[in-house]
């Protein structure tokens, strides 16, 4: 029997603004408290540097990219590297939608920027669950 | 299609339209049938940063020269932006509520702001900057902000 591959989260890797932190935040949350029998994280720095073992973990494979601002690196960096993305995230939309938690700290996000990191993280457990067909089993 | 002003500084290129005046701050404004419109111009809007919330103020407001005619909050800055003339708020751009990051993809375009009716546009548009003025001056301010960075 063929195994099913994870979905694999790839989450932006800029440093020097929370809205990054933020998709770390909510990438590790979905990959080791929410879903970790569904869903392994891949860092972005691998797919810049080309490592062979993060391109192959992508080929075939359901993948959710969280971006930190517009530049999108990491859902880029998906595509040149032979991935598809089902899904992608930004951190920004999830402030825009909740304008009263204002993110502050970088390498320790404030409460407004966990609760943010928290809120996305649903949504990508979400998308997890439509991506593997359990949608309505965690539901 | 509208010819531009542009130069590139370390990672970044930065354009300037032709067709439009600039304010010290960085907006641009385009007159059209006696209205003007406003935006941020490309240099204001990299230097921001991305665009999370654009504050506008309703049709109708009524507004001296130096009033506050919105603000922006980016990931980096919460910054008031000023009318540079008297008159009278005529339309918002209704993407700055729904995709206020058009601001930033495409600031002398969609990304305009909102729209003014002018009360002293002949006597103030000399006290605005050209865009040959305000290319020069981008080019100096970045260049600085280059130094600064490497000190």
């Amino acid at each position: 029997m063929m195994a099913i591959k994870k979905v694999v989260i790839v989450p932006c890797s800029g440093v020097g603004k929370p809205f990054g932190t933020i998709t770390r935040e909510a990438a590790y949350q979905v990959t080791e408290d929410d879903r970790p029998e569904d869903t392994r994280i891949i860092p972005l720095s691998l797919l810049v540097l080309g490592d062979e073992e993060a391109q192959a973990a992508l080929v075939g494979a359901e993948v959710i990219s969280i971006d930190g601002c517009a530049l999108i690196c990491a859902t880029k960096m998906v595509q040149e590297s032979g991935g598809k993305v089902s899904r992608s995230f930004n951190s920004m939309e999830i402030y825009r939608a909740n304008r009263d938690l204002k993110p502050k700290g970088i390498a320790e996000l404030n409460e407004a920027g966990l609760e943010l990191a928290n809120k996305l993280a649903k949504q990508v457990d979400q998308t997890v669950d439509e991506l593997t067909g359990k949608a309505e089993e965690n539901a | 299609m509208s010819d531009n002003f542009q130069f590139t500084i370390d990672k970044f290129t930065f354009k300037v339209r032709t067709d439009r005046f600039y304010t010290e701050e960085g907006l641009w404004v385009l007159e059209h049938d006696g209205s003007l419109l406003v935006g941020l111009s490309d240099y204001l809007q990299q230097y921001s940063g991305d665009i999370a919330f654009v504050d506008t103020l309703p049709v109708g407001t009524r507004l001296s020269s130096g009033d506050t005619l919105f603000t922006i909050e980016t990931i980096k800055v919460s910054a008031d932006l000023h009318t540079p003339v008297d008159g009278v708020i005529t339309a918002v751009n209704p993407d700055m509520v729904t995709a206020p990051e058009k601001v930033n993809s495409q600031p002398y375009e969609e990304g305009w702001v909102c729209e003014l009716n002018p009360e002293n546009w002949e006597s103030i548009r000399h006290n605005l900057m050209s865009p040959e003025a305000y290319f020069e001056k981008i080019q100096s301010d970045a260049a600085k902000e280059l130094e600064n960075d490497g000190n």
